[in-house]
């Protein structure tokens, strides 16, 4: 969808909605939020609804960082601590690799 | 046009009229074929033998034929890594260095020495089955059995070794030939094509037994993949008379006579066990088809003891049978149909490791035995009297056999019993005996492994038919008439068979023997053709079921090893079957009356018999499952070390393969112009983009009409 073509209004509306949907766990959702309408919230010239929008995108990219962060130290402590881990590292696999610990 | 069209598709054809047959794949690797691989075990702790990566390891080939070049490959060597290709009497200077300095080393290519012999070879540990043993030990003080053991059967390997017989030694020479072409120039290596050696045998099993099973037990979506399976297979049990369900009147004494089956080595399907196992083996049926013979069972009701044959399977790997009948027989419900207690063993007499030393007395007729047996102070009466009557019935077959008292007992399945059953007795003690020929250290150097064949025991077969009717030639005659000598193999087996039958004899009936039946050395020499040689030999087909339409079995020895629980192996089958034809009652009836008896205490077979037209044999030999009682009982913890947890990894495929690696200079100019296309077309692309007015013409003011999709 081309921003550029829908109202002011419609683009709150859709930010609003990205920032809303991505409370619901999804952190991808304001990923897409934050990098959709960057533009639009800080390098626009100022209009009516800009500021909202600026609100909705800078939340959607704390989230999105916030969720980077313990997705990472989460993977990393798996990687790393999976063997030791046992039989719990192993119900937690979704794959379990052969021939290996 | 059409006729230049032809001419252009002949010329094609006539260039690739050479290669046509053959596709590329072929024209790169050589298979080698005939090779056995190292493959991964488990116990309840550890990981042992070999895996490679999943594609397989590739190294360039390097022949080693002492320590210096092994010495070059690990430190100055250019070209790593390599795939040693090693024979087996250089095996025992090299491989330690491998397993310390593995990471020049991407696998072994070990290769049988067909003109000469290591004066020693033995993966087995030092003190095998150390941590099996009773609460005393067994290599406690300064004997250490398997004086020259490497221990690598119990080791992790951290690379793939493949083995090939000698009779594969046409691949060696395949290999050599490459290996002269590409790789002789030792010191410019790098950056050449290298003829290289590609070997697979990658392992789905790691870490231990418990890892292991509990990811075969994970399922992702109900699909659970299986990574290792207990070790395991079938024990054979034979009595002399019936034992249907007894009242506790009628309950008779038993003298237990067992030997092991099983043997082992690194690779599999090589385990020729013949000093490791097969003699014992041989020489246990032989006394039971002697015994069965001299006591008819019709006696039974006569005599207040019995005798039971049993043979035990697993017992490389911390003696799976014997742990598993000790603990039936702890639980009471071993044998099923009229289970034994520990009071009710009169007397275990084991054959334990019997060959070792037959090569050593091959030009005399001397074969000394040694029986072991573990006491120091009071020593059980019927141990002492069995002891005195086999010394002097083995003095009238020329043999002499020496008692040794000691409580470090060489490894034998006696462990097991020691271990499960000596609580359950009020003295704690066993009446327990162990045959054995070699006092101390093992005479076998070739312990558990593969070179552990034929000729490490100096056997030669002899191939003298057998009568329809079963008969076997007595030894003596053979003797008399030189078909055979005192010095041989046969011959000493079936003497030291003869004594065990007749002491046996006299435990039994309680009074000498007087008449001449006696083990045949002919019967020795066409079982030990039959677990040695080949599997399709006379023996096993008489012993075979009437009704098998299976292809008959190859002509060479079935391997030893016990194999996984889930798959049967041949051995104890055609042990049981020998046993049944052997010492089982002939019964004449048809094969469909055969296969409706039902007697209490008695099995029926329908077996090929001597001129293969099928005879019904009454047996009490049966089944029972060798499989640890770790497996069995319930809520044990697989790391105790209390019973044997081996299992044995799930493979893929086991294949290797030879062929010329490219120097890397392709691959490497391949690499780089993929790179420069790649950037040059994202510059293209980018400038495109910027000039992209100058190039294309400025569309007309928009005039409503969208071109591009709007979504």
């Amino acid at each position: 969808m081309d921003l550029n073509r829908l109202t002011n209004e419609k683009k709150l509306q859709l930010c609003r909605w990205y920032f809303r949907v991505g409370c619901a766990l999804l952190p991808f959702v304001w990923a897409v939020n934050v990098v959709w309408f960057f533009k639009e919230a800080f390098m626009k010239p100022p209009y009516n609804e800009q500021k909202q929008i600026k609100k909705y995108v800078i939340l959607s990219g704390v989230g999105t960082i916030i969720w980077a962060v313990l997705l990472s130290a989460w993977s990393l402590a798996f990687q790393i601590k999976r063997v030791s881990w046992g039989a719990t590292g192993d119900a937690l696999s979704f794959i379990v690799p052969l021939g290996h610990p | 046009m059409s006729s230049l069209n032809f001419f252009m598709w002949f010329l094609v054809i006539l260039l690739s009229k050479d290669s046509a047959c053959e596709r590329l794949h072929e024209q790169i690797y050589s298979s080698i074929e005939g090779g056995a691989a190292c493959f991964r075990r488990l116990n309840g702790t550890h990981q042992a033998g070999c895996t490679s990566p999943l594609n397989g390891a590739v190294g360039a080939v390097h022949m080693i034929s002492n320590i210096s070049d092994a010495q070059w490959m690990i430190y100055n060597s250019s070209a790593g890594p390599y795939v040693a290709v090693v024979n087996t009497i250089v095996f025992n200077e090299v491989i330690e260095l491998f397993m310390q300095e593995p990471s020049n080393v991407a696998g072994i290519l070990l290769y049988e020495n067909a003109t000469e012999r290591p004066e020693f070879f033995s993966p087995e540990t030092q003190c095998p089955n150390e941590n099996s043993a009773g609460s005393d030990g067994q290599c406690a003080g300064d004997v250490v059995w398997n004086e020259n053991g490497s221990g690598l059967l119990r080791r992790d390997i951290p690379f793939p070794i493949f083995f090939l017989p000698s009779s594969r030694i046409q691949e060696i020479d395949k290999i050599i030939q490459c290996h002269d072409r590409y790789n002789l120039d030792k010191d410019n290596q790098k950056g050449r094509p290298l003829c290289s050696l590609q070997l697979s045998s990658f392992m789905y099993a790691a870490v231990n037994t418990a890892v292991c099973l509990r990811r075969s037990a994970t399922s992702i979506f109900g699909i659970a993949i299986k990574m290792c399976d207990p070790l395991g297979d079938y024990n054979v049990y034979y009595s002399l008379f019936p034992r249907p369900k007894e009242t506790a009147k009628e309950k008779k004494q038993v003298i237990l006579v067992t030997a092991r089956m099983d043997s082992a080595s690194l690779f599999d399907g090589v385990a020729p066990g013949a000093a490791s196992a097969v003699v014992g083996l041989v020489t246990l049926i032989t006394t039971a088809a002697t015994l069965s013979q001299m006591i008819p069972q019709t006696e039974a009701a006569s005599y207040n003891k019995n005798v039971l044959f049993t043979l035990f399977n697993g017992e490389s790997y911390d003696y799976i049978g014997s742990q598993r009948v000790a603990y039936d027989i702890s639980q009471g419900v071993w044998p099923p149909l009229s289970p034994i207690t520990s009071k009710d063993i009169n007397l275990h007499v084991e054959l334990g490791q019997l060959g070792g030393s037959l090569n050593l007395f091959k030009d005399n007729p001397n074969w000394p035995l040694y029986a072991y047996a573990p006491y120091t102070y009071t020593i059980p009466p019927q141990v002492t009297e069995f002891l005195a009557e086999m010394s002097s019935y083995s003095q009238t077959n020329n043999m002499t056999i020496e008692s040794e008292f000691s409580i470090n007992m060489p490894p034998s399945s006696l462990h097991s019993f020691r271990k499960i059953l000596s609580n359950a007795t009020e003295s704690g003690e066993l009446p327990e005996i162990l045959l054995v020929d070699h006092l101390g250290k093992f005479t076998n150097k070739y312990y558990e492994s593969a070179l552990d064949d034929y000729d490490s025991i100096g056997y030669s077969y002899h191939n003298i038919s057998i009568s329809n009717d079963g008969k076997f030639i007595p030894t003596d005659d053979l003797i008399a008439n030189g078909t055979m000598s005192e010095n041989e193999a046969q011959v000493k087996i079936a003497r030291v068979s003869t004594s065990l039958a007749h002491t046996l004899y006299q435990q039994i009936v309680g009074t000498a023997y007087a008449g001449n039946i006696s083990s045949s050395a002919h019967l020795v020499d066409e079982m030990l053709y039959c677990f040695l040689r080949s599997q399709a030999c006379r023996l096993l087909v008489a012993a075979d079921y009437y009704s098998n339409e299976d292809t008959p079995p190859d002509d060479r020895p079935a391997p030893l090893y016990v194999g996984v629980a889930a798959l049967s192996t041949p051995a104890a089958l055609y042990s049981g079957h020998l046993l049944a034809l052997l010492t089982g009652t002939h019964i004449q009836v048809n094969r469909t009356a055969c296969d409706n008896i039902g007697t209490p205490g008695f099995s029926y077979y329908y077996l090929r018999g001597w001129n293969q037209s099928g005879i019904c044999i009454q047996t009490t030999m049966n089944f029972s499952q060798a499989i640890s009682p770790a497996f069995i009982k319930p809520d044990y913890n697989i790391t105790s070390g209390e019973f044997s947890t081996w299992t044995e990894s799930v493979w893929l495929g086991l294949w290797a393969r030879v062929f010329v690696r490219a120097a890397g200079v392709g691959a490497r100019v391949a690499a780089a112009a993929g790179a420069f296309t790649t950037i040059l077309a994202a510059v293209t692309t980018y400038w495109l983009q910027r000039h992209a007015s100058v190039i294309f013409l400025t569309p007309v003011a928009d005039n409503g009409v969208i071109r591009s999709v709007n979504c």
